[in-house]
């Protein structure tokens, strides 16, 4: 990974709290309502191609594990919204021979009020 | 719902567990969208030096906030929400979502929680995540 890239902004793509898939949530959560807090997973692993496939960056997704995840909410997704998601690397460092990525995942209303903000460490493993 | 009244800290919320099972985590990387092969492919799970394909964190973490939101009473409860992924979870283990009300602040009508989920391994207790961290929104 090239820690130059850190502070990059990817362009904002449209989100829709799609309510086939927040079912599929909460029939594996065993959840009975509502939207499961986790689902901005879904977010963030549709912007999720662009930041794979960024040269730049040179992300070798084979190699990642899940570090560490936050979420913090202004207000609960509600079913069938449609919402704009923008994503930025927040940091990059060594860990060992081992690289971190803070990703940071913004989930807002149109008129751009934040709903969500989830942040994504993701540990990129050296290759042997 | 539970209100900043009647919820004391410190005090533990009812654990929760589940078997991890190949449906129940190919179920999850469709809805969730991360195929990682890792949660998938034996072989490729083994090349990567594990000793079978284990769970997304994101499922551990799902189930977490399954715990917490059958104690707050729904998912919209669930204001802040922290884990850090300390060990893999294997095919066929038992994960039990635990949690623990360390302070409850009145003024923002929320309960500050600790959070983990462990699983017994060899005889062993191993943390797939450990000290996690919740707010859950609290009725007046």
């Amino acid at each position: 990974m090239n820690p130059a890239a850190a502070g990059k902004t990817y362009p904002a793509t449209t989100f829709t709290v799609d309510p086939q898939r927040v079912a599929a949530f909460r029939e594996i959560f065993e959840e009975s309502e509502g939207v499961p807090a986790t689902f901005v997973t879904v977010a963030e692993f549709a912007i999720m191609p662009q930041i794979v496939a960024d040269q730049e960056l040179g992300l070798d997704f084979s190699h990642v594990l899940h570090g560490n995840q936050e979420y913090e909410f202004r207000r609960p997704l509600q079913e069938s919204e449609t919402l704009q998601v923008r994503c930025r690397l927040g940091s990059i460092r060594a860990l060992g021979r081992n690289a971190l990525l803070v990703l940071v995942t913004e989930l807002f209303e149109p008129g751009g009020e934040i709903v969500c903000t989830a942040r994504s460490t993701l540990i990129e493993r050296a290759a042997d | 719902m539970r209100t900043v009244r009647d919820v004391a800290a410190p005090s533990d919320l009812p654990a929760l567990s589940r078997v991890v099972t190949p449906e129940a985590v190919k179920a999850y990387a469709d809805a969730g969208g991360d195929q990682n092969p890792l949660h998938q492919d034996e072989a490729f799970a083994r090349a990567a030096g594990f000793p079978g394909i284990i769970a997304h964190g994101m499922f551990t973490m799902g189930h977490l906030a399954a715990c917490l939101s059958k104690w707050a009473g729904g998912p919209e409860r669930i204001r802040c929400l922290t884990a850090q992924f300390r060990a893999p979870v294997f095919m066929g283990e038992e994960i039990v979502a635990g949690g623990r009300v360390k302070a409850v602040d009145t003024e923002r009508g929320v309960a500050v929680i600790e959070c983990w989920v462990t699983v017994e391994r060899d005889g062993k207790t191993e943390w797939p995540i450990k000290r996690g961290e919740a707010e859950v929104l609290l009725d007046p």
